[in-house]
């Protein structure tokens, strides 16, 4: 088996829900990811969907998502015996990602300054809901909290409704690749200079982060863009992108000038053939169309075509026969669909990874990228509460049975 | 200057649009040099951006700010029969090559990988795309809602009873660069390590579809059909965004232990309803939660969407206002503690805002520079960069390569 681009190096992840996707990323890179849980399991256990629709901390499909590739061991951080079991395995550690309240860490004593003393070439990861300093660096969040401080909230939904968060766990996903981009770029300096460091990740900075097209509107324009529906403005262009077809929904963006031209006379030609009514062929010069200087009823016309001839397919026609014709428009797909669909196939997408609670495989993806000399895929699936207890504290730290025995009546591990 | 982290490295960056502009940025703002290489023959879409710029100018869009940060800009026509002469010399420079354009661009340009890889067999190239350079809808269109619709992202966001929606601002776009630059940083250690170079090949879909594998898993172990759901989620209640004092401001509250939920009743004063069995559970609030989320609402429209936060917050409930980028700018005091825009002057559009990364690296700290205009560096780049004599750079300008 070919390397992975961070084979050799240890992360320690101490992150609930906030973080996982961080240690997922390295841990797809190559890097032994150890996931230290409480003992009797980290919380974020109880997040549903569970298999077989049985809540049980070992069959969260949540947990299993965001933990590929990592290992478990149980450690009560609070109690002093296992703070000291921490601080050896940070001896070791080129990573600890944690996800805590600020200030938690410092008061268990392994705090960033603390860990330092026991590895200065270590990088601790912290990934908060308002980041380590602050005004609001206290304060509860979750991706909910962070969509609707960091202005993303406010622009998605109908405009009839209050907003609406994005469905996915799309925050805690975005939040978990800055933090793995945050985490490698302090690894290239510590790789260079010897020197670690810790990395500050918000929530609600991250959401914030792609923001700029309606910042630049503000700060230039003093107008406000708000959420509108199936019609996406970017700037100050409003583009109607979603539109019901037969069985579900397609994406296709009605788009003005050169850009949008060849999509539209495709789709103006299709109209025709299907024999609806069609405004479109009005239109004599596509490059030059304006969706901005025509009138509302002009648009609401040629709006109203299209709706129709959606409407009179589906979405797999629309996304294969538009595919031959050049429509540029895809399917919006479900689940289900996802896993059907022929170019993550034909890119060899998936990984069939068993689990000792499920009597058959699951797929997961495969790849975050692909590259030439390594190979960066999830290879495993998420492990058990303290899986790994006996290969890391025995195998590792060379304790006794006696020793671990003792460890586990006293709630250590 | 501090140190930065990725000082030292140096890229030639054919990045655009998005995506490939945004990579760049990553990499500029914690120390790499970034030498953009683009032309006026072809401008790049931001540069083009009417929504705030007045003029027909190239140089004069802050959201081509937004994702160039810290970049020297070069003009260079790559369909000139003398770029090659510039691009070889660039690339024996480079230590990173990133590019975005439809797959099979540059080799069609006669930069592809291979001809890379021929002059500089260690060099680290990384390509974002669409759908992936291979494949059989590798050449496909495809932008950030593509994104979107095929990895079930709009599929699940939205109300229950009524069609997909997107936000007014990119996702898809965003996220991919942050993988391409874990990638091209990671690739730069194992090549410190092993003498190897990199080809990456990073796909939007692929990228994105990460996000959803709970309710893929879901599908595939219990046949359930995810779908929209509005702001609920299963192990919260309430959960939601409940309207607030003024003209639409709301603020997102979020119950998720047994805790939180009766720091929340206290907080609103332990109103009789709320000792009702039927919200005494997170089940039953589920169960119950219409008439919950109303009752939540009749309480925080009595407030404006700032104090719910501060009621909230002081007693330990998540809870954020729905803010607006107005408030972003001029109110939130968090983000004005991280430096989320710094104040720098770009020299035909004054002094405003630059974003930060959102990521903070505590001691090697990025350092954001204005944007360059189009070309500002072409003879600096020539002559500084790839050991170019003046002589030289005026022969080959006089040639009209650098445009």
């Amino acid at each position: 088996m070919a390397d992975s681009l961070l084979s050799g190096f240890r992360a320690l992840d101490l992150t609930d829900e906030k973080g996982f996707v961080c240690g997922k990323i390295l841990a797809a890179l190559g890097v032994e990811a150890i996931k230290i849980e409480k003992p009797g399991g980290d919380p974020a256990r109880g997040i549903p969907p569970f298999l077989h629709n049985t809540p049980d901390p070992e069959k969260s499909l949540y947990w299993y998502a965001f933990n590929t590739d990592k290992r478990s061991i149980t450690l009560n951080l609070e109690l002093s015996q296992g703070q000291d079991l921490f601080r050896k395995l940070v001896e070791k550690a080129d990573f600890v990602l944690e996800s805590f309240a600020p200030g938690y860490m410092d008061s268990l004593g392994l705090g960033y300054e603390a860990l330092k003393r026991v590895n200065p070439r270590t990088i601790m990861t912290s990934v908060t809901s308002f980041g380590q300093k602050g005004p609001y660096t206290q304060y509860k969040g979750s991706e909910l909290i962070a969509s609707a401080m960091g202005g993303v909230l406010l622009t998605t939904g109908d405009p009839d409704r209050p907003p609406v968060r994005e469905g996915p766990d799309s925050i805690y996903f975005h939040a978990g690749a800055a933090a793995a981009l945050g985490t490698i770029l302090a690894h290239h300096h510590r790789q260079i200079t010897g020197e670690g460091q810790q990395v500050d990740v918000s929530l609600q900075g991250v959401v914030a982060s792609r923001t700029f097209t309606n910042l630049v509107i503000w700060e230039f324009k003093k107008s406000l863009i708000k959420r509108s529906g199936y019609v996406r403005k970017i700037g100050a262009r409003a583009t109607r992108w979603i539109w019901q077809c037969k069985d579900g929904y397609v994406f296709w963006a009605f788009m003005p000038g050169k850009f949008g031209a060849p999509a539209n006379r495709v789709l103006s030609k299709w109209i025709d053939e299907d024999g609806l009514e069609n405004p479109l062929n009005k239109v004599t010069n596509w490059d030059d169309f304006d969706l901005t200087a025509i009138s509302r009823e002009e648009l609401d016309a040629h709006e109203r075509a299209i709706a129709k001839f959606f409407m009179s397919h589906t979405k797999k026609e629309i996304a294969e026969e538009g595919l031959k014709r050049g429509l540029n428009a895809t399917s919006i797909d479900s689940p289900p669909d996802v896993l059907e669909n022929r170019q993550l196939e034909a890119r060899g997408y998936w990984v069939d990874l068993e689990h000792p609670k499920s009597d058959s495989t699951l797929m997961y993806p495969k790849q975050f990228f692909l590259c030439n000399q390594t190979e960066n895929f999830v290879k495993r699936r998420a492990p058990l509460i303290g899986e790994h207890n006996e290969d890391i504290y025995v195998k590792e730290l060379g304790l006794s049975s006696t020793e671990i025995a003792t460890l586990k009546k006293t709630g250590v591990i | 200057m501090e140190k930065q982290a990725l000082a030292g490295v140096k890229v030639v960056d054919f990045g655009w649009a998005l995506v490939g502009s945004f990579t760049g940025k990553n990499l500029g703002d914690h120390g790499a040099q970034v030498v953009r290489v683009e032309s006026s023959t072809r401008p790049d879409l931001t540069r083009m951006d009417r929504t705030v710029s007045t003029t027909k100018g190239l140089d004069d869009n802050p959201m081509f700010t937004h994702f160039n940060t810290s970049k020297y800009s070069m003009a260079l026509d790559l369909k000139h029969p003398r770029a090659r002469e510039v691009v070889d010399r660039l690339i024996r420079w480079g230590d990173v090559v990133n590019a975005n354009f439809t797959p099979g661009t540059l080799s069609k340009l006669g930069f592809g990988y291979e001809y890379i890889r021929g002059i500089k067999p260690d060099i680290i190239m990384a390509e974002g795309s669409a759908y992936g350079q291979t494949g059989p809808l590798a050449q496909e269109w495809g932008v950030d809602g593509t994104g979107a619709a095929l990895s079930g992202y709009l599929h699940l966001t939205g109300w229950p009873d009524r069609g997909p929606v997107a936000p007014n601002l990119p996702y898809s776009d965003v996220v991919l660069p942050l993988f391409i630059v874990t990638a091209i940083v990671a690739a730069l250690d194992y090549k410190r390590r092993t003498g190897k170079g990199q080809y990456i090949d990073a796909s939007m879909i692929e990228v994105c579809c990460h996000q959803i594998t709970p309710a893929l898993l879901d599908w595939e172990a219990n046949r359930h059909l995810q779908t929209r759901n509005g702001n609920r989620i299963a192990y919260a209640a309430p959960h939601g965004i409940f309207p607030c004092q003024g003209d639409d401001r709301w603020c997102a509250i979020a119950v998720f232990t047994d805790g939180e939920w009766e720091a929340f009743c206290h907080a609103i004063g332990d109103p009789p309803w709320t000792k009702e069995p039927r919200f005494a559970t997170l089940n039953s609030r589920k169960e119950n939660e219409d008439s919950l989320e109303e009752l939540v609402s009749e309480w925080t429209k009595q407030h404006s969407a700032e104090e719910v936060m501060k009621i909230m917050q002081a007693v330990g409930v998540p809870a954020g206002v729905v803010q607006t980028v107005q408030d972003l700018l001029e109110h939130d005091p968090q983000l004005k503690e991280r430096e989320f825009l710094v104040p720098l002057k770009h020299p035909v559009m004054g002094v405003f805002g630059h974003p930060t990364p959102p990521y903070k690296l505590l001691k090697t700290k990025a350092q954001v520079r204005t944007s360059p205009c189009l070309g500002e560096h072409t003879e600096y780049v020539c002559t500084e960069f790839l050991g170019m004599s003046h002589e030289e750079f005026a022969e080959l300008s006089a040639q009209g390569v650098f445009r």
